[in-house]
């Protein structure tokens, strides 16, 4: 009747109750605070006091959905699958988050000592890795059948992934451009910008008048463009922009006096 | 495995029903990724093992480079301006070695040695967590680089002369790098750990794993038990070096950084990484000569033993006077008992010998002279550690530390050679004999003429200081250091030669019974 992981959970929501109780009451809870949430009476140290209590809330919420979904529950399993018994011991598909969680975890190190930035990364890095991973573990036993597995992970992850991903695309590729055309001279820029567009107009026409070729042409020249257009931009940003021609005009107030001048470029 | 997922019996025994009970490769069933993704994305924990193996050897060269500098520097009194641009670059390229030796070479080799043999000896098709395991090899090779890096920064644990700004950022990153490869070195034994405890396959009890997987579950508990010591260390220098000395102890004017450090890479702890060897010595015996033990629990208590007295978190003392502590009962306990389980292992081996098949060709086999070889040095090791704490030979804080630090490394080294001849097909693919046994000699030479010279240094010591440690001595024994420090070096150049080849030839994983 209850999951492994029910019982596992249930377990830790009644241990993070206990710990806040005891908690609560050694750091001068009173009367029923800590056992009514503060509604009568005082609950102690109001951050422990909440971390715990918000730590119980959370298991206590994850048991539930385990033992409503039967998560890992080897009969539930068998009776979806229509098989005697399901094989629980699945060997796990291939993935790239270890490495990524490895790196920010160096990044995290790195930063701690040298950039801010670094360590945000880092964080980062770490904090993408445990939900792909946990996922990529769940949707591994979701079912017996991998090919479903996949399509279950895919349809709650792809509604995340795609605009995350879609949206550092757009930022990379902004700021790769920007940094760019600000590196060049105003007449390059132009010139830059002008046969960047023609050639996304031409691969465009391509793409829709020869789907096959365009596909083609799109698997290939995509990831060498994309490639070329975040070195070019690294490169540019290290090089730094071009000189801006500063058009100062003086606007003299009532009094005389020069006022802020305006910048043009 | 997740934290919700049924019991392993459960689908052994569903497994079972259906007559299925055989592991399943990971790499048959679900599209291994091939070519350049494999070392990325790999989810067989063999290639892992793999992965661990190799960057070890190729750490372990380097580091043995290293070394054979340091005793160019023993040798003449200004060589480590020469060699190194000061004292204060010796000693950190002298602390390099002792913790590079520790946490790069020799316990990733033989985390690695288990992450591919182990799953097979207990009958899983994988260990239990393949992503932990591929973390644990990219977190250990990302905090290798991290270490070696800020090293040659100057970094280092510590500085003669106190620490500059500079120096207070290569030495934090040092530290976060020490942190890094001893977390990712946790997870691979929590990893190995776990298969040997969960993933035997049904029927087979813990009394009836093979000694070698027996080995790396105590060798993981040691680990669990003593490593995240070595991280609070280092949590309590980094705030030290990085902030007021809040906690009002470890001054950042070192060496204090090395001294609260240092317990890692002496006795007890040091013996840490010796265990495995004693169970690779009872596998590579028993394969050799094709015999089993009369009494294999005998064998597992001698292991369990000999883990227990590696247990090395309690034993430092930077905290404490050292005459509280290392002239205690425990720790002169601690330090005579380490060579009984090594001598009982000497006699199992010798009954393994008498009861299986006693040709030329299995007693002079590569396993058996790695056994062998690393067992004396192990051997030695533990009777200098046990020399090291009778209080009236007064050689504890001699150079006789590092006779028994060259004497662990050297026979967890030779041992890692044995494993790859005697599971070659699991591991690397046949390793070729001639490179094998070469690499067996020469680091058996090396680590015996290491011992040796420090042993004898340490009884004629009379000051002792830390760098006079590391530089004094007798002219003649430093010469001796030099040559073992080559021996090593060489030995060592060999084994990666031999894994490299092997490596050209591929590994067929699982044709071989563990």
């Amino acid at each position: 009747m209850f999951t492994t992981g029910f019982k596992f959970f249930f377990g830790l929501f009644a241990a993070f109750v206990a710990a806040a109780l005891v908690y609560g009451y050694t750091t001068g809870g009173n009367h029923v605070g800590p056992i009514s949430l503060g509604w009568k009476g005082g609950v102690g140290d109001h951050i422990g006091y909440g971390v715990l209590v918000g730590l119980a809330f959370v298991s206590l919420i994850v048991s539930l959905v385990l033992v409503s979904f039967r998560d890992a529950d080897a009969s539930a399993q068998a009776r979806l699958q229509n098989v005697a018994e399901v094989l629980t011991d699945q060997p796990v598909a291939a993935s790239f988050w270890p490495v990524v969680a490895a790196f920010g975890l160096g990044a995290t190190a790195v930063g701690l000592v040298l950039h801010p930035m670094v360590f945000v990364l880092g964080l980062a890095l770490i904090f993408l890795s445990l939900i792909e991973w946990t996922m990529d573990a769940w949707s591994d036993r979701a079912t017996g059948d991998r090919a479903i597995n996949r399509e279950l992970r895919n349809r709650i992850m792809a509604p995340i992934e795609i605009p995350v991903v879609g949206t550092l695309g757009v930022a990379v590729v902004v700021l790769a451009a920007s940094r760019i055309l600000l590196n060049v001279s105003k007449l390059e820029a132009v010139w830059v910008a002008g046969v960047v567009s023609a050639l996304i107009l031409a691969g465009a026409w391509v793409y829709t008048s020869r789907p096959g070729l365009g596909r083609r042409l799109v698997r290939i020249l995509g990831p060498v463009a994309g490639l070329l257009l975040v070195v070019g931009g690294v490169l540019a940003a290290v090089a730094g922009e071009r000189d801006f021609v500063h058009h100062e005009v003086e606007h003299h107030d009532e009094s005389g006096e020069p006022a802020v001048p305006e910048e043009g470029h | 495995m997740t934290l919700t997922e049924s019991p392993v019996a459960e689908s052994e025994a569903a497994a079972d029903a259906d007559g299925a009970a055989a592991p399943v490769s990971p790499a048959e069933t679900l599209g291994a990724p091939r070519g350049l993704a494999q070392p990325f994305m790999t989810n067989d924990a063999a290639q892992v093992g793999r992965l661990f193996v190799v960057a070890s050897l190729l750490m372990g060269l380097g580091k043995a480079v290293i070394g054979v500098l340091l005793s160019l520097g023993r040798t003449d009194a200004a060589a480590p301006e020469d060699l190194f641009g000061g004292l204060n670059a010796y000693f950190r390229m002298w602390t390099l070695y002792r913790v590079s030796f520790v946490l790069l070479v020799v316990m990733p080799l033989l985390l690695g040695l288990a992450l591919a043999v182990v799953p097979a000896q207990v009958g899983a098709g994988n260990v239990a967590f393949p992503r932990a395991a591929l973390a644990s090899f990219w977190s250990w090779l990302i905090g290798a680089v991290i270490i070696v890096a800020s090293v040659f920064a100057g970094g280092g644990w510590g500085a003669l002369d106190g620490v500059t700004g500079n120096e207070s950022d290569a030495m934090a990153l040092t530290l976060l790098g020490t942190g890094m490869v001893i977390v990712a070195l946790l997870i691979g034994a929590i990893v190995v750990a776990t298969t040997v405890i969960s993933l035997r396959q049904t029927g087979m009890s813990l009394l009836d794993v093979p000694p070698f997987s027996w080995s790396m579950l105590v060798t993981a508990v040691v680990w669990l038990f003593s490593l995240p010591v070595a991280i609070a260390n280092i949590v309590v220098i980094y705030a030290d070096l990085r902030g007021r000395s809040a906690i009002a102890f470890g001054r950042p004017e070192s060496p204090d950084i090395w001294l609260q450090l240092d317990w890692l890479v002496e006795q007890p702890a040091v013996y840490a990484m010796a265990v495995p060897v004693l169970g690779i010595v009872f596998s590579a015996v028993g394969k050799a000569v094709d015999a089993r033990s009369s009494r294999p629990e005998a064998i597992l208590v001698v292991v369990g033993l000999f883990g227990l007295l590696a247990i090395g978190g309690w034993s430092q003392d930077y905290f404490t006077a050292p005459q509280d502590l290392r002239d205690g009962l425990v720790y002169v306990a601690f330090g005579l008992a380490a060579v009984v389980p090594v001598m009982a292992t000497a006699g199992g081996v010798g009954e393994l010998v008498m009861r299986g098949s006693k040709t030329r060709d299995r007693l002079l086999s590569t396993p058996m002279l790695g056994a062998g070889a690393a067992l004396k040095l192990l051997g030695a090791a533990t009777l200098v550690g046990a020399l090291r704490v009778i209080e009236p030979l007064d050689l504890l804080e001699t150079s006789a530390t590092w006779a028994v630090f060259h004497g662990v490394v050297a026979a967890g080294l030779i041992a890692g050679v044995a494993a790859l001849a005697t599971w070659s097909q699991l591991l690397l693919g046949p390793i070729q004999q001639r490179l094998a046994v070469g690499a067996i000699v020469l680091l058996g030479a090396g680590g015996g003429l290491l011992v040796l010279a420090d042993l004898i240094s340490g009884f004629i010591a009379d000051d002792p200081d830390l760098m006079a440690l590391a530089l004094d001595g007798n002219a003649a024994l430093n010469g001796v250091v030099l040559i073992g420090s080559l021996l090593v070096a060489a030995g060592l150049a060999a084994a990666l030669l031999g894994a490299v080849s092997a490596l050209r030839h591929g590994a067929t994983a699982g044709s071989e019974a563990p």
